[in-house]
This record gives structure tokens, C-alpha cells and sequence, in this order.
């Protein structure tokens, strides 16, 4: 069982109205890849990660996440499995960082409210923000939100993290905080597809690169390859306007 | 997009920031505030005195009489001339105030409750426009019937075109029994809680509409239900957002309430109204109901006021939260 990828996408094919958004998607994820993102503006990026937990419902081909079919699974189960990170954090505004965390473990878990506090605060020490646990969203830095938006999806023991330009709305300045928690995390063994522009990123710590146009991935392979030497002229052309913009950050 | 003066309150206790405890010190008072707080306590430890003396069967004074009689604040003009017509007119209100307030009595009853009772009924409207199919449907005919036609034409179709509505109230114990008033004070909480829920629900699905869609699909990533994100995410953001359009419909409730008296409640101006067609003096008594009236509103909007800055959350309906 435990062979098999952790997540299996087969010819995946999206609609929004008549617009084909994702034509026909295929790859796998084995338990500790870290699978980067990468495509222009509109090219389906997003769509991908929120078919994979079903926040969209797509029409064609199967997604399955340890064998399972998602489309098969209870989609509050599926959810408390999948962490998702938000490019605009998307914090709950009312609660503290503290209690942002708590919420998934005590109303979806069934935590006591010990249980969830020690943990919320376990993993805001693993984010370094144990000294901002009583303050609210408003009262954090971008950098800052992003880290507890990290820890909240921790916090439920999820099988696979989805991150969706989780830097893009940071100053620069602030870029380095929330790529160094990524890289920790993808040390640590996490399972993550992340859609980023951080070079830096995924050259350090992707096990695989995927580049996405107009719904179709053109090109799929470890950074050493895409980098150096890639198959379509298309893809040298991006990743070294994205290295351009965003190449190293630290 | 919050609206009001308590916006003032929210921003000084943001700024305190950190500590939670920061934010239990509540609002610092101005002097006119002092001023609001010591007229508010003399207005409602008297109106508890009054309310006191007449149920417990008139502890200091007989039922329905001025704990001062009204001869000896006219003897007060007696004493100093030129204050006579002031001593006259004093003497009119501390004669006729007893039964008002008494009268008050039950547009509190009317007020509160239905505010009370419509609440839970409102926020269930509100989440089933913004969220619901068929529900939504429903919610709109509710909302719809109960705000395009007129409260006066719900409260005589419910007292009555529905005899069986009174006569149940009639029939459960104690209403009309000492503090409890009589079942057409219920009926008429029944009009005004059908209304004001649909009123209510009408702020509250503006202030669910106002919170950042990204809020409902962060709390479905995390695993909660629709239900859950909307109970642990939306409705707490929302209902601090709806808080002062909330406050105006409660201050509409009080005032509204007089309605009551076309289907025989003998509420605070209709009991005015009968003792100025006694008397004739139609002024006087207008203007003491409306001080009581002011009274009350200013009561309610203080409270909400200060509601409004307990529960206020840093970056939470200032202009950062939108
Ligand atoms: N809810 C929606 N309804 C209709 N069309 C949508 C919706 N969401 C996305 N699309 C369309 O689907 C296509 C892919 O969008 P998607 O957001 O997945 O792109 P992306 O690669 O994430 O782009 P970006 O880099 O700008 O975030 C776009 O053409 C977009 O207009
Ligand atoms: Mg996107």
C-alpha cells in the first residue's frame, strides 16, 4: 500500500463553463516529494491544487490520494488529510494566531481545549512565532501571517500540504521567513505541491519541477534538468525570467 | 464599512493591542459621556424603584402614586412665584409619571423580547439567503412579506383574523398575572419578532456578505462542514460587522412598539394618549413619553455602544478589514 504514490493525478480535465481551464493533467506524487508549480498567469495552477481537495469539482480523469479516489471520499475527511496555504493567508480574522490554529483540531479533531492550545503552540514555536500567539491577524506582519497560516494546516496532521503562491503577496523582505519554514518542512519529510515563483525554492528543495501552460503541463522533471537543460525552448525561456525575478531571496 | 460613533471605541481598544485584558478596560469616558452615565443611572434606579414599589404592592407608596405628592412640588410655586408655571408643570408629571412608567413597562416587555426572540430567527434567515437554495427561496418570502406590508396589518391579522393565537396565550399560566402581562402583549411579541427578524436578517446577510469569501474556504480547507466554517468563521466576523445597523433596528423596535396599542396593549404612549384625553393636556403628556422613549433609545444605544467595544477585535470592521 505504502508503495504507491501518496497521490496520483490521471488525466485530469477541468471546465469552467466552456473554457477548458485543465486539458488533461498526469502525475504522481511518491510520500516525501515536493512537487513545484510553475506557469504564466491564468494557466491553471490554482485550479490543479483546488481539484486536488476539492474546494472545485472537476469533470474528467481521477485524482487519488493513498489509493483512494478523492472523488470517493467524504470531502471533509479528504480536507482535514490536505493542508492548503493561501497566497492572501486568509487567516480567520476574529481569532488569534493561537486560536487560528486551535479551530481545525477542536472543531474538526474533537480536540479539548488543552490538547489543541499545546499543540497550536508547538507549532507556532515550529513556525518561531511562540510570541505572537495572543495577537490577532491585524496585529501580524505578511510574513508573519503566512508563517501561522503554515502552522494552522500543521496542526491537523495532514498527508500532503498544498501551497498556493504562498510568498506572492509578501514584501520581499519578508519572502525569506516563509521559504525558510518550506524548506524546514519539506527537510522534515512533508509531502508538498507547491505552486511558486521562488527559484530559490525550488531549486533548494524541489524533488520535481512541472511547468503548466494553458492547461497542459509542458514540461516535468527534477530542477537539475529543467535548469540546465530542458527539452522545450518555452521552459528555459520562463524559468530564467523567473530566476531573473525571483531568484535568490536570502 | 462599519457606521457610527462606536467606531471611536473599536480603534482606541486596537490600538491597545496585545493582551486581551487591554480590551475589557473599555472605552475612556468623556465628560459628556459621565454626563450620559449619571443620568442613565438616576433614570433606571428610579424607573426600578417605581417598577419595585408597584409589584411588590406598593412598598413606599400606594400603587400608582409619586413617591413625592405632586401638592408639594406645586406648593414649591407658592413658595417662589417666579417659578410658579415650572412648579405647575412639575407637579403634572410627578402626578401622571407613576402610571407611564408602569405603562413603560410593557414596551420593554414588547422590546426586549422580540429583539430576543427574532435574533436566533434572524441569524437563520440570514444564513439561509446567503448560503441557501430552497432555504434561501423561503427566507426571501419571509423577508419579503414581513417588510412590504404593514406591521399594523400583521398585528391585526395575527390578534384578530387567528382567535386561536390570544386564546392560547390566555390559556397558559400566570399571563395576565401580576408582572406578566396579557396575551395581547404576547401576540403582539409574536407580530413584532416575525418583523423584526425579518429586519434583523436583513443587516446581518449584509454583514455575511461583507466578510471576505476567503474566510468560508479557509475554514472548509482546515475540514470544517459549510455549516461549521459558516457557525466558527463567518458568523462571528459578520456579527460584529452588523452590530450598529443591528442597534438601529433595535431603537426602531422601541419606538415602533407603540403599535401594540391598536390591538389593546396599554403600552407606554397609548397610556399617554388616554390620560391626555382626560385631561386635555395633550403637550405635557406627549412630551413626557417622548423624554421616557429618548430614555430608552439612548439606553439601548449606550449598551450596543459598549457591546460593540467589548467584542471588538483588532483590524476587525476598521477600514483594514474592509
Ligand atoms: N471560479 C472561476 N470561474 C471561472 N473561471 C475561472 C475560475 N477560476 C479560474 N478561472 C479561469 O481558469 C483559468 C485558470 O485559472 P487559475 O486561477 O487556475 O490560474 P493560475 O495559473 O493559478 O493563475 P495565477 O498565476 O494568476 O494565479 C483562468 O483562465 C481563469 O480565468
Ligand atoms: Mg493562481
Amino acid at each position: 500500500m505504502s508503495d504507491d504514490p501518496l497521490v496520483r493525478v490521471d488525466d485530469l480535465h477541468k471546465r469552467y463553463g466552456d473554457e477548458e481551464v485543465l486539458k488533461g493533467i498526469s502525475f504522481e506524487m511518491d510520500r516525501q516529494d515536493v512537487q513545484v508549480l510553475v506557469g504564466p498567469s491564468g494557466s491553471g495552477k490554482s485550479t490543479l491544487l483546488r481539484c486536488v481537495n476539492r474546494l472545485t469539482e472537476f469533470q474528467g480523469g481521477e485524482i487519488t490520494l493513498d489509493g483512494t479516489p478523492v472523488t470517493e471520499m467524504d470531502v471533509d475527511d479528504l480536507r482535514r488529510q490536505v493542508g492548503m496555504v493561501f497566497q492572501d493567508f486568509n487567516l480567520f480574522a476574529h481569532l488569534t494566531a493561537k486560536e487560528n490554529i486551535m479551530l481545525g483540531p477542536r472543531r474538526v479533531l474533537g480536540k479539548t481545549e488543552e490538547e489543541a492550545a499545546e499543540r497550536a503552540l508547538d507549532e507556532l514555536d515550529r513556525v518561531g512565532l511562540a510570541a505572537q500567539a495572543d495577537s490577532y491577524p491585524a496585529e501580524l506582519s505578511g510574513g508573519q501571517k503566512q508563517r501561522v497560516g503554515i502552522a494552522r494546516a500543521l496542526a491537523m496532521d495532514p498527508k500532503l500540504m498544498l501551497f498556493d503562491e504562498p510568498t506572492s503577496a509578501l514584501d520581499p523582505e519578508l519572502i525569506g521567513e516563509v521559504v525558510e519554514v518550506m524548506e524546514d518542512l519539506a527537510e522534515g519529510g512533508m509531502t508538498m505541491l507547491v505552486v511558486t515563483h521562488e527559484m530559490g525554492f525550488a531549486r533548494a528543495a524541489a524533488t520535481d519541477i512541472m511547468f503548466l501552460d494553458q492547461g497542459r503541463i509542458v514540461e516535468h522533471g527534477p530542477p537539475e534538468r529543467l535548469f540546465e537543460n530542458p527539452e522545450h525552448e518555452r521552459t528555459a525561456q520562463f524559468l530564467e525570467r523567473l530566476t531573473r525575478l525571483h531568484g535568490e531571496t536570502r | 464599512m462599519s457606521a457610527g460613533e462606536a467606531d471611536g471605541d473599536a480603534d482606541a481598544d486596537a490600538g491597545g493591542g496585545v493582551a486581551p485584558d487591554a480590551r475589557t478596560a473599555g472605552p475612556r469616558r468623556s465628560r459628556a459621556g459621565t454626563l450620559k452615565y449619571v443620568a442613565g443611572a438616576v433614570l433606571w434606579g428610579w424607573v426600578l424603584l417605581r417598577w419595585g414599589n408597584d409589584w411588590l404592592g406598593g412598598v413606599f407608596v400606594p400603587r400608582g402614586q409619586a413617591f413625592v405628592p405632586p401638592a408639594t412640588v406645586a406648593g414649591l410655586g407658592d413658595a417662589i412665584p417666579v417659578l410658579a408655571g415650572v412648579a405647575n408643570g412639575l407637579a403634572f408629571a410627578v402626578h401622571y409619571l407613576p402610571n407611564l412608567m408602569n405603562a413603560m413597562w410593557l414596551t420593554v416587555v414588547l422590546t426586549v423580547v422580540s429583539i430576543t426572540l427574532g435574533f436566533p430567527l434572524a441569524v437563520a434567515l440570514a444564513a439561509a439567503r446567503s448560503y441557501g437554495h430552497y432555504t434561501g427561496w423561503a427566507a426571501l418570502g419571509f423577508v419579503e412579506l414581513f417588510r412590504g406590508t404593514p406591521l399594523l396589518a400583521q398585528l391585526f391579522v395575527l390578534y384578530y383574523g387567528l382567535p386561536w393565537l390570544p386564546a392560547f396565550f390566555r390559556n397558559l399560566p400566570f399571563v395576565g398575572e401580576g408582572i406578566v402581562p396579557a396575551q395581547a402583549v404576547w401576540v403582539a411579541v409574536v407580530g413584532f419578532t416575525l418583523n423584526s427578524a425579518a429586519y434583523q436578517g436583513e443587516y446581518i446577510r449584509g454583514a455575511i456578505d461583507s466578510v471576505d469569501p476567503g474566510q468560508l474556504e479557509a475554514g472548509r480547507a482546515v475540514g470544517l462542514s459549510k455549516l461549521g466554517s459558516v457557525r466558527y468563521v463567518v458568523l462571528p466576523q459578520a456579527l460584529r460587522y452588523a452590530i450598529p445597523g443591528w442597534t438601529n433596528e433595535l431603537v426602531y423596535l422601541i419606538k415602533y412598539s407603540s403599535l401594540a396599542a391598536f390591538i389593546t396593549v396599554p403600552e407606554l404612549l397609548y397610556r399617554a394618549q388616554a390620560f391626555a384625553s382626560e385631561t386635555y393636556r395633550y403637550t405635557e403628556l406627549f412630551v413626557l413619553a417622548g423624554v421616557l422613549y429618548l430614555g430608552l433609545v439612548v439606553t439601548a444605544s449606550s449598551l450596543m455602544g459598549y457591546v460593540e467595544g467589548r467584542v471588538a477585535i483588532p483590524g476587525l470592521g476598521n477600514a483594514e478589514g474592509r
